[in-house]
């Protein structure tokens, strides 16, 4: 009897044990080992997937890519450009030639390299390349360790007309003075002239007056530019041939009017106001030389004019700032930029929103926007209305008592439990209380506002505003095929 | 009179061919197929080269930069037919994207350079054989070609060991040739966004307009996370497309 006993139990143990390995297996069947692959069957690189999806001649380690060493991200430096990118692959770097480094090498510290009249903030290497594409010698100041501050250093620079000898002949080149003072063509030092132009007659250059223009990089108005090539004052068809107006510089405050853009015969545009200067086209050309200033401003699709720059915000059905969230629906930030209005999509599933303000400015309002990540996972957590409302840390909105996500999220209601755990949580149950009367008639006495409909349609809205959830329309505005809620009594 | 009219009626049709024959001629003399005998104008090898190589150089650049910079990518999303290579990529939720392709315009030059390479060596075969046709004795070495982009221009090397013989002797060692292009900024500012989707997860583009007056760059954010990039000058129409998906939001909390 003992023995049997002794059996049993055995017995017990080892059916148990099998019981909990084939749960352990199966279990282990069911989550696949993740592991950091070099190469995944799709082609991209270093990323952290399932073994299945990594070829077995690929590099792979059971950790994540970040704990590896062919896969740690780093900086990679290319040794020709001189430019850096972070968060590279240390392999993904070397296959490619560039130098890779956990963190930032020295050779991609930033200083201010003025090219001419301009600069850039860039490494030194970049800066020696930069120089090089422009002809100019590297002038690179690492003790300037901002971008505003590199961009401001070279604002105030003296520009003129530089005079220099070549072939017997005085040849003008209007630069800075810097420039100037080191050399032009390796001709050795030229004579400066500030605020001058290589046409004045006073300079005896070879310099002429022409009526063609150009752009120049850097700057936004139409220029006058001489037989030497140089620019001269802004365009103005009035001027010239106006001896004074090519002799010294005039600055764009003190040029002509351009008014509404597109002038033929004023090249003073303004980026900030929406004109550039652009080649003209057949049809909208300038008096004098082929270049004019381009109205780069837009009218949106509602038929508002925009300035170029701004942006607004806008849903699927166009209506802005709609309150209603449809299945579907998402937010989307529009543009107006070089004369094109450019739709720009936020995150899908409404994970994203879109937020907009105003700038007033003396040329009227200037409308920014942006799309910003929907906060909207913690506000049926919240209990108490300041927290709910605490607009640096969520974005909810308090109703009826309830914390609710201000713009309810999308869910992909047809795959998965997800959107059942989400949509339960407007569950609601309400005890209403009936009193009998003598004659057998019912009477209720507690909680008799759950019958009437302002309670059911309060719980549909909270429903609603938890995600696509309860009854509801899509994006084209097709309801759904069901009540999207069941009340029993 | 009847014959009078039908002889005139006959003169007009003969003018009408004639005009229209010495219309053909002046169009296949002066356009003709692929730059037609123009091009075969070998007096001068360089500009042969040059004008032999251009159609397929634009045509190849449009090709792989609306592609992500290759032919044929690896690692890429399908959108609106064409396989757009991801130059960043995360395929979790919540996390900024790992660079797929660093130096990106060395690539580009690379991946360049290896599809024109036989259109350059075809070239300089039409040239020996329209220097031969000119009974011009010629030998040629093998072709290669670099390629490299610079502000405002993409240059050609063509190292293409050449030597004419007629009365004199001519050897050309390599000719280099530049086309206008500003592809050399569309890469800048892609590698410049892809430094963005990597560290912060996005990017702003209204930033890179008040630096580049010339450019719009179109952002597509797709419903599984990706985003689709596309780059263009307005003044000079070259575009430059990519894919990148980084800090990739799911639906609801989980995306189940």
């Amino acid at each position: 009897m003992r023995y049997k006993d002794k059996m049993y139990k055995i017995g017990a143990v080892f059916l148990l044990s099998a019981v909990i390995l084939i749960f352990a297996i199966s279990f282990g069947s069911a989550v696949e080992a993740s592991v950091c692959c070099a190469k995944t069957i799709d082609g991209l690189s270093c990323q952290n997937v399932p073994q299945s999806q990594c070829p077995s001649g690929s590099q792979q380690a059971p950790t994540s890519c970040e704990s590896t060493s062919f896969c740690k991200p780093g900086v990679c430096y290319s040794p020709n450009e001189g430019t850096c990118l972070d968060n590279v692959p240390r392999d993904v770097c070397n296959v490619n030639n560039g130098t890779w480094s956990e963190t930032s090498p020295a050779q991609c510290s930033l200083g201010c390299c003025v090219l001419g009249d301009q600069a850039a903030f860039v490494s030194l290497v970049r800066c020696k390349k930069l120089s090089g594409f422009l002809g100019l010698e590297t002038n690179f100041n690492n003790k300037i360790t901002n971008e505003v501050q590199c961009v401001l250093s070279v604002q105030n620079q003296d520009k003129g007309a530089c005079v220099y000898e070549k072939e017997f002949e005085n040849a003008c080149l209007f630069t800075t003075k810097a420039n100037c003072d080191s050399g032009i063509d390796g001709t050795g030092k030229g004579t400066f002239y500030k605020d001058k132009l290589c046409t004045d007659p006073e300079l005896n250059t070879i310099c002429g007056k022409t009526d063609e223009t150009t752009c120049v990089p850097g700057k936004e108005g139409v220029y006058f530019v001489d037989t030497c090539g140089n620019p001269a004052n802004i365009y103005d068809a009035s001027k010239i041939n106006d001896d004074a107006y090519w002799k010294n510089v005039v600055r764009p405050e003190e040029s002509c009017n351009l008014g509404t853009g597109n002038s033929k015969s004023c090249g003073n545009c303004n980026y900030l106001k929406g004109t550039v200067c652009r080649q003209s086209e057949t049809g909208n050309r300038a008096n004098y030389g082929d270049n004019i200033c381009t109205n780069l401003n837009c009218v949106d699709s509602a038929g508002k004019a925009r300035k170029h720059g701004e942006s607004w915000c806008a849903n699927d059905v166009g209506k802005k700032d709609s309150s209603k969230n449809n299945v579907g629906s998402r937010f989307f930030r529009h543009l107006c930029l070089n004369g094109e209005e450019v739709v720009e999509a936020c995150e899908d599933f409404r994970q994203e929103e879109c937020i907009e303000d105003k700038l007033v400015t003396s040329e009227g309002e200037f409308s920014q926007a942006a799309c910003r990540v929907n906060r909207w996972q913690d506000c049926t957590s919240q209990t108490d209305q300041t927290d709910c409302s605490n607009s640096d840390r969520r974005d909810c909105a308090w109703i009826n008592n309830i914390c609710l996500p201000k713009n309810p999220p999308g869910l992909k209601f047809w795959e998965g439990q997800e959107t059942q755990q989400i949509c339960a949580q407007a569950n609601a149950q309400c005890v209403v209380k009936f009193e009998k009367g003598i004659f057998g008639d019912e009477e209720c006495s507690e909680n008799c506002e759950c019958l009437t409909d302002s309670w059911l349609n309060e719980q549909i809205s909270t429903c609603n505003a938890l995600g696509d959830c309860g009854p509801n329309t899509n994006w084209v505005g097709s309801a759904g095929n069901k009540a999207g809620y069941t009340l029993t009594k | 009179m009847f014959n009078r009219g039908k002889r005139g009626q006959a003169t007009a049709f003969i003018i009408a061919a004639l005009a229209i024959v010495a219309i053909i001629a002046v169009v296949f003399f002066v356009s003709g197929p692929r730059g037609g005998l123009l091009r075969d104008d070998a007096s001068d090898p360089r500009a042969f080269l040059e004008g032999c190589i251009e159609e397929e150089f634009r045509e190849n650049v449009e090709l792989i930069a609306s592609q992500g910079g290759e032919l044929n990518p690896e690692g890429f999303i399908v959108y609106k037919d064409k396989k757009i290579k991801y130059l960043c990529y995360t395929n979790e939720y919540y996390k900024t994207c790992v660079v797929q392709q660093p130096l990106l315009k060395e690539q580009f030059e690379k991946e360049l350079g290896r599809m024109l390479s036989p259109i350059a060596d075809n070239c300089a075969n039409n040239l020996v054989d329209a220097l031969e046709r000119s009974e011009k004795s010629v030998s040629k070495g093998e072709v290669k070609l670099d390629v490299e982009f610079s502000p405002g221009k993409a240059g050609l090397n063509i190292e293409a060991p050449l030597t004419v013989s007629d009365e004199v002797s001519r050897t050309y060692k390599n000719f280099e040739i530049s086309y206008a292009s500003e592809m050399y900024d569309l890469l800048a500012i892609s590698e410049n966004i892809v430094d963005f989707e990597a560290s912060l997860g996005d990017s702003e583009i209204t930033a890179y307009t008040q630096y580049y007056p010339d450019l719009i760059i179109r952002k597509d954010k797709l419903g599984d996370g990706s985003t689709i990039y596309n780059v263009e000058n307005v003044v000079s129409k070259e575009k430059f497309t990519f894919a990148s998906r980084s800090l990739a939001w799911p639906a609801g909390l989980r995306g189940e």
